[in-house]
């Protein structure tokens, strides 16, 4: 015991000395807090818009006219001979809606009338929720001016409620898991940076020949950078609690046990990595695809994890940040307590000590036995 | 031309060059860390980021259990949109588990819904979503009511209100859906993330090539022998160029054969597009590596530098999803010009006539930061 606290207290004076390395270690994860929160939106407002109106009647301004009351669109002039495609080619507009001459004319005698919507689908997202506006305005338009038709009595009706979130506010959605991703990624890649040096400079022969044994060497290292994730934690955690102005809804007592699990799983992960590999770029690297990009893709931060084929949904099994998404969801938004987290945090102590012990299994090989 | 391939042989930035190249071919992991990454990252990222909202889990409470009952709930899964995760016993009982965040959806039938469909009245039954992720609860609650819609009229009774019965107004929106019919997301994501892993990689490959150098202390030697700083840097930088721009055709196989992208355009002009992109990043790495004196120094400096660069670049959110006063600075920002240029490409099909202005913004970024890296290097050395 005394050992492993001398090589945690040993590894932490090593950190603070690099000040280039604790200030990247501490300030990084608060910037990259706000960028993951605060730009990432998938709501998009103030597309480019272009009226293509033939008909130059009362009615066609009154349709354009709630085209734009929606707030959804800015209207921009286009040269009336550029065809709609080479618009949209140019990126002057995202949508151009085409109103048919005679529009007026249809419209009053109930004659079929077509409003055209060209929609640029490169982003499909948006030109899904494009598609349902140019519906829901449509019939928007026939309401406002008194021309709906008969409605059909409907024989049910649906009484809706939107739980946890009724508000419909995205930096409930978006902050926990922020919080979760940016946490990932920079006490692994600290604690494999911490091992794969000694290996780099032959320092671990000095360890070697030490009377340390591996598993405490490995958790001595494991619980300095578990220190240092605590700090780190602390200050992701205030600032996102105020950037996204999000609370404890329920008992905070599973967010900070899923806190502990969580930092020590990542810690772990990142001991594994670097007693595996031997050169710090290399380590980077390494650290960098699995923290970085399957936190960010495998975890269900944006989109849900169902979405991901099976073929590699597997994968999102191991990456710790998915656990933890679900703790930081429960404990922010929808405050199920512990019989909804549990499995989340058996998950990641499982994780954890799997990792720990792959990277003593790897240890114990290089010294010399007894 | 015998003499011209002596001359250039007997060049001094040729046997640089040449001791670069045979560098490069002894560090298998470089050339592996140059084409392993790249891969496997356009694959999850093209296949990761799906923002479709379809299987969403719907827990159901039937208290009714009637052939009517049965059909509304199959009305739900027939969409597609929906699939029955589990059926629950009580209100209550489906509450817990949407809290536990095990549906996305749930949906509560009366036990009077059959003998009043019968009656020819009509019920109310209670749906309730997930809310955490608001865009998908949108989304979702606007297909049950589609869903409801379309029982409706199936089952419906005679209009009631007949407010204008002279005239019944017909008018719909039909939408053209141009460049993806399909609404594949992955498209627009791939087509933005190879700038991403063109300027990443570059950068990152380039700062650990000459970092390398000062930590082993060989940087020394190289100063030593007669060559000036530039032929050192561009000695440096051509043989990571030329691995990398092999990045390019190898991104653009995989789209095609994985994610069956359609390539429209002049994959020539996107070729340049990505040389330059590559530049850019190149560019990017040395002029950070100029600034470090380890390898993990110049790591995490690009740490630093690049989840901006990947994430205020548009390729994979939408740009006008972005805060407005964000939106500008990324003008300055490589990937998002190259991410136009790609999309324009591939999806649209367009020419140099319209994406001139971002091939050029590209070629001022490659020229300026591989300038300012040489010159911060020359600095260095003096």
């Amino acid at each position: 015991m005394k050992r492993i606290i001398a090589q945690a207290i040993k590894e932490l004076k090593q950190v603070t000395r690099d000040r280039l390395t604790l200030a990247l270690a501490l300030v990084l994860p608060l910037i990259l807090l706000v960028l993951y929160g605060k730009v990432i939106s998938f709501t998009v407002t103030g597309l480019p818009l272009v009226i293509r109106d033939y008909d130059q009647t009362p009615r066609s301004r009154q349709y354009v006219e709630t085209l734009m009351a929606s707030g959804s669109y800015k209207l921009v002039e286009a040269a009336p001979d550029e065809k709609p495609e080479t618009l949209l080619a140019k990126e002057q507009a995202r949508i151009v809606v085409i109103i048919p001459p005679q529009f007026e004319r249809d419209l009053e005698r109930g004659r079929k009338a077509e409003v055209q919507w060209v929609i640029d689908a490169t982003d499909s997202n948006t030109a899904t929720t494009l598609r349902g506006q140019a519906a829901a305005l449509t019939e928007a338009f026939l309401r406002e001016h008194g021309l709906k038709g008969a409605e059909i009595a409907p024989v049910i009706k649906a009484e809706t409620r939107i739980w946890f979130n009724p508000g419909g506010d995205s930096d409930k959605y978006i902050g926990p898991g922020a919080m979760a991703v940016v946490l990932a990624l920079f006490p692994p890649l600290l604690a494999a940076l911490a091992m794969s040096r000694e290996t780099e400079q032959k320092t671990i022969l000095q360890v070697y020949v030490s009377s340390i044994s591996a598993h405490e060497y490995l958790l001595g290292k494991t619980l300095a950078f578990f220190i240092l994730a605590v700090a780190e934690w602390a200050l992701i955690v205030l600032l996102g609690m105020w950037l996204f102005g999000i609370h404890f809804v329920a008992s905070p007592i599973p967010f900070l046990v899923g806190t502990v699990v969580y930092l020590f799983c990542c810690v772990a992960f990142g001991v594994m990595t670097g007693a595996s590999i031997r050169d710090q770029a290399s380590t980077i690297q390494a650290i960098a695809m699995v923290c970085f990009l399957f936190s960010f893709l495998l975890s269900g931060f944006m989109f849900p994890i169902s979405n991901i084929p099976a073929s590699i949904r597997w994968i999102s099994n191991f990456v710790p940040a998915r656990y933890f998404i679900e703790i930081t969801r429960d404990a922010f938004v929808r405050g199920g307590g512990w019989p909804a987290v549990w499995p989340s945090h058996v998950a990641l102590l499982v994780l954890g000590t799997l990792f720990l012990f792959v990277a003593w299994r790897k240890m114990r090989n290089m010294q010399l036995e007894d | 031309m015998k003499n011209l391939i002596q001359k250039i042989t007997g060049m001094r930035l040729w046997a640089l060059f040449v001791k670069e190249l045979r560098q490069i071919q002894r560090d298998r992991q470089m050339v592996v860390a140059l084409i392993v990454p790249p891969t496997i990252q356009l694959i999850l990222l093209g296949f990761a980021l799906n923002p479709e909202v379809t299987n969403l889990r719907l827990g159901v409470v039937d208290e009714n259990r009637t052939a009517v009952s049965r059909e509304l709930i199959s009305a739900f899964v027939e969409g597609q949109a929906f699939q029955v995760a589990a059926y629950y016993q009580s209100p209550t009982e489906l509450g817990r588990a949407l809290s536990s965040g095990n549906l996305d959806a749930g949906l509560v039938i009366p036990s009077d819904f059959a003998k009043r469909f019968e009656a020819r009245q009509p019920s109310t039954v209670q749906l309730a979503f997930d809310g955490v992720d608001s865009n998908r609860a949108g989304i979702a609650s606007s297909y049950a009511q589609r869903t409801m819609m379309a029982f409706n009229q199936r089952n419906g009774l005679a209009p009631v209100k007949m407010e204008s019965p002279v005239i019944k107004p017909n008018l719909t929106a039909r939408v053209a859906l141009l460049f993806n019919p399909g609404l594949r997301s992955s498209w627009f994501m791939l087509a933005g993330v190879l700038g991403i892993l063109l300027v990443l990689n570059g950068s990152l490959v380039a700062a650990g090539a000459l970092v390398k150098e000062k930590e082993a202390g060989t940087i020394e030697q190289l100063l030593m022998t007669p060559a000036g700083a530039t032929e050192i840097i561009v000695a440096k930088i051509t043989p990571v160029f030329l691995l990398l721009s092999c990045d390019v055709w190898l991104a653009l196989l995989i789209m095609r054969l994985v994610f069956d992208m359609p390539m429209r355009g002049s994959l020539l002009v996107l070729f340049c597009a990505g040389a330059l992109c590559v530049f850019a990043g190149i560019g990017l790495g040395t002029f950070l590596a100029t600034f470090s004196k380890s390898q993990q120094q110049a790591q995490l400096l690009n740490f630093f530098v690049n989840p901006p660069i990947a994430l205020l670049s548009g390729a994979t959110s939408p740009l006008e999803g972005m805060p407005h006063w964000v939106q500008p600075l990324t003008i300055i920002n490589p990937v998002r010009h190259f991410a136009t240029i790609a999309r324009g490409v591939l999806l649209k099909g367009a020419g140099l006539d319209i994406i001139y202005p971002n091939l050029l913004a590209l070629f001022a970024f490659a020229v300026v930061l591989v300038g300012l890296s040489a010159w911060q290097f020359r600095k260095q050395l003096e």
